[in-house]
């Protein structure tokens, strides 16, 4: 392994580049642009004990400086994946992050516990931005005690490394996280989308809510990944808005161990393979010998 | 399909709010099938994600689009000056797929012949086509089309029939039924709509290019979907199982 490879809950990653949840398909549509495997991992799209439809159109636009996506949840549902996805990952040797969801607690220990130990699977990263729809639809993430509870019965019901991905609309996202971290999450994802609204003020109406990504949830994001590194003694994976690789270098001394892409995919695709290979020239170019001397190094 | 870095060449009115965009690609964007389309970075800052566009025309490292000023991206391209730097990623999605026999009937409504352009050249005098516009005053999009025969509707009944292009086609289609005719549209939802109600009876075949809000056009983000009769999965993505559909497996 190079000088980028990375650690992540006792697997060796090439490199800490990984795309975020939901912006890579489910890995085989990017084959004509490069290859899957020039990613550390592939973080798939988020999956469901059951498969959903999702929303209807629009399900995207656009703002300045970021987009709003209402996608609704469409997958296949966790059995599909594995059946008909997860085969070409194991032909490749990539190692996997499983992103899952529910919208009751049962929801999310079902997914679980139909994700099979695998030796690519690093971890299952658990979407908390969900509704909970028996409390009024209110996100699990934005609630401690909820956090805390819904993290410990799925590491309850999984050998596998259990992520949390939190979101940012919280008083005190520290605090979640200590929730998490309480409950048994091996790891953290900071941040998923910022719940934000488009009005067209031509036909006098909301087309579209949904969550807010891009560059304008950067500084959020990092903000997030400084406090929390502090005070949380779990491996971080930044996300939010990173665009190049000046980016992925703020995620990785706020504290981040491994980073994801999002976004910045659908204004180039090339954009993560152009990361990885940037951070391996600013390795050479400031004498480093390994991209995990630099995690948290901000905080000197 | 790749990401190619171009220069505009071209970006002028074809007539007032229709422009035709030539770049000039680093590399030939290589073989296109008609109905397919690209996913174009505007030059300006304020733009963020790329725009879709039908490839009107390709020969080697010259791209053609034809585009219709609705909203802030396509405004900001219209004012982008020539040597202006895009880039261009495609071909993208599936086209259209034209039949061995028979006689193939195009229809057009406004901005949609950019979307069937390619089609009818490739197609020549196979086929014909039934186009849809405001007024006369936008005949001369078409002004390039050379070597097909075109029936024309108005709006303003300024020229040609009076009324859509697809009561026009209705009055057309009894002498084509018995030709095995393969209809191709391309045109604003409410035009495939009533295309639909019409054929509904004949069940002729009948291929439909939708368009749908884009993020990547390359089939990763499941926002430009479009709900078809396929109970298990409903809804397709019109980047990549689309833009070109079978009108009877959509649901509209
Ligand atoms: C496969 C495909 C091929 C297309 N080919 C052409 C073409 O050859 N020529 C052409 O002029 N236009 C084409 N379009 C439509 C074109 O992409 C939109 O007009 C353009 O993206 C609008 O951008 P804007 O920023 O100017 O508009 P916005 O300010 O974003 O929106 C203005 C209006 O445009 C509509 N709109 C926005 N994005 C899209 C979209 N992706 N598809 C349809 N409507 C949209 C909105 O609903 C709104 O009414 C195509 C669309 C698709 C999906
Ligand atoms: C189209 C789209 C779909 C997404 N789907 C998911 C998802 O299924 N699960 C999830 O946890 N996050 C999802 N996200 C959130 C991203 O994974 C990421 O956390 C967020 O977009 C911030 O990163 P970015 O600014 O780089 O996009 C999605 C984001 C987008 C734009
Ligand atoms: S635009 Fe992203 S899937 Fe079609």
């Amino acid at each position: 392994m190079g000088p980028l490879a990375v650690e992540l809950l006792g697997k060796t990653l090439k490199n800490p580049i990984m795309n975020a949840s939901g912006t890579l398909g489910y890995g085989i549509e990017i084959e004509p642009l490069w290859n899957i495997e020039t990613l550390g991992a592939y973080v798939t799209k988020g999956l469901s004990d059951k498969p959903h439809h999702g929303n209807k159109t629009p399900r995207v636009w656009e703002e300045r400086y970021g987009m709003i996506n209402s996608i609704g949840l469409q997958n296949v549902g966790v059995e599909h994946f594995f059946s008909h996805y997860f085969p070409f990952f194991v032909e490749k040797n990539l190692p996997v992050i499983v992103n899952f969801f529910g919208f009751t607690e049962d929801e999310y220990v079902y997914c679980a516990r139909k994700i099979p130990s695998h030796d690519l699977i690093v971890a299952l990263e658990m979407n908390l931005s969900c509704p909970n729809i028996k409390k009024g639809g209110i996100s699990f993430g934005k609630d401690a005690p909820a956090v805390h509870n819904i993290v410990r019965a799925v590491r309850e019901t999984t050998p596998i490394p259990v992520i949390a991905k939190l979101t940012p609309e919280v008083k005190n996202i520290v605090e979640i996280a200590r929730a998490a971290y309480e409950g048994g999450a091996d790891g953290l994802t900071l941040i998923n989308t910022m719940p934000a609204a488009i009005i067209d003020t031509k036909r006098r109406n909301m087309p579209l809510k949904g969550g807010l990504s891009g560059p304008i949830l950067k500084p959020i994001a990092l903000r997030a990944v400084y406090e929390c590194y502090k005070e949380i003694p779990i491996p971080i994976i930044g996300a939010g808005g990173i665009m190049n690789v000046e980016d992925a270098l703020a995620f990785l001394m706020a504290g981040a161990r491994a980073i994801q892409v999002g976004t910045a995919t659908f204004v180039d695709p090339f954009t993560m393979p152009k990361i990885i290979a940037s951070l391996d020239s600013w390795l050479k170019e400031n004498a480093c010998a390994g991209i995990s001397a630099i995690t948290g190094i901000a905080h000197d | 399909m790749d990401d190619i870095p171009g220069k505009i060449i071209d970006n002028s009115a074809t007539i007032p709010g229709y422009h035709r965009l030539t770049v000039r690609l680093e590399k030939p964007i290589g073989k296109v099938v008609p109905g397919q389309f690209v996913m174009l970075k505007i030059p300006d800052r304020e733009i963020f994600l790329r725009r879709p566009f039908s490839v009107y025309d390709a020969r080697d490292t010259k791209l053609t689009i034809l585009y219709r000023i609705v909203g802030k991206g396509t405004d900001a391209l219209s004012r982008a000056q020539k040597q202006a730097p895009v880039m261009v990623l495609g071909p993208l999605g599936h086209g259209f797929t034209i039949p061995d026999l028979g006689v193939c009937i195009v229809i057009a409504g406004g901005i949609g012949y950019a979307g069937v352009r390619l089609l009818l050249r490739n197609l020549g005098e196979k086929a014909i086509l039934f186009l849809g516009i405001g007024g006369v005053n936008e005949l001369p999009l078409i002004s390039d089309l050379k070597g097909i025969e075109v029936v024309t509707a108005t709006l303003d009944g300024s020229y040609g029939y009076h009324g859509t292009v697809v009561s026009l086609f209705r009055e057309h289609f009894g002498s084509y039924r018995t030709k095995d005719p393969t209809i191709f549209a391309c045109g604003p939802k409410g035009m495939i709509i009533s295309l639909k109600e019409f054929l509904e009876p004949h069940k002729v075949p009948c291929q439909v290019s939708i368009e749908e809000r884009m993020a990547c056009g390359l089939g990763l983000c499941f926002g430009c979907v479009a709900e078809t009769k396929d109970e298990i999965n409903p809804y397709k993505r019109v980047c990549k199982e689309g833009p070109v559909f079978e009108l009877w497996d959509l649901s509209l």
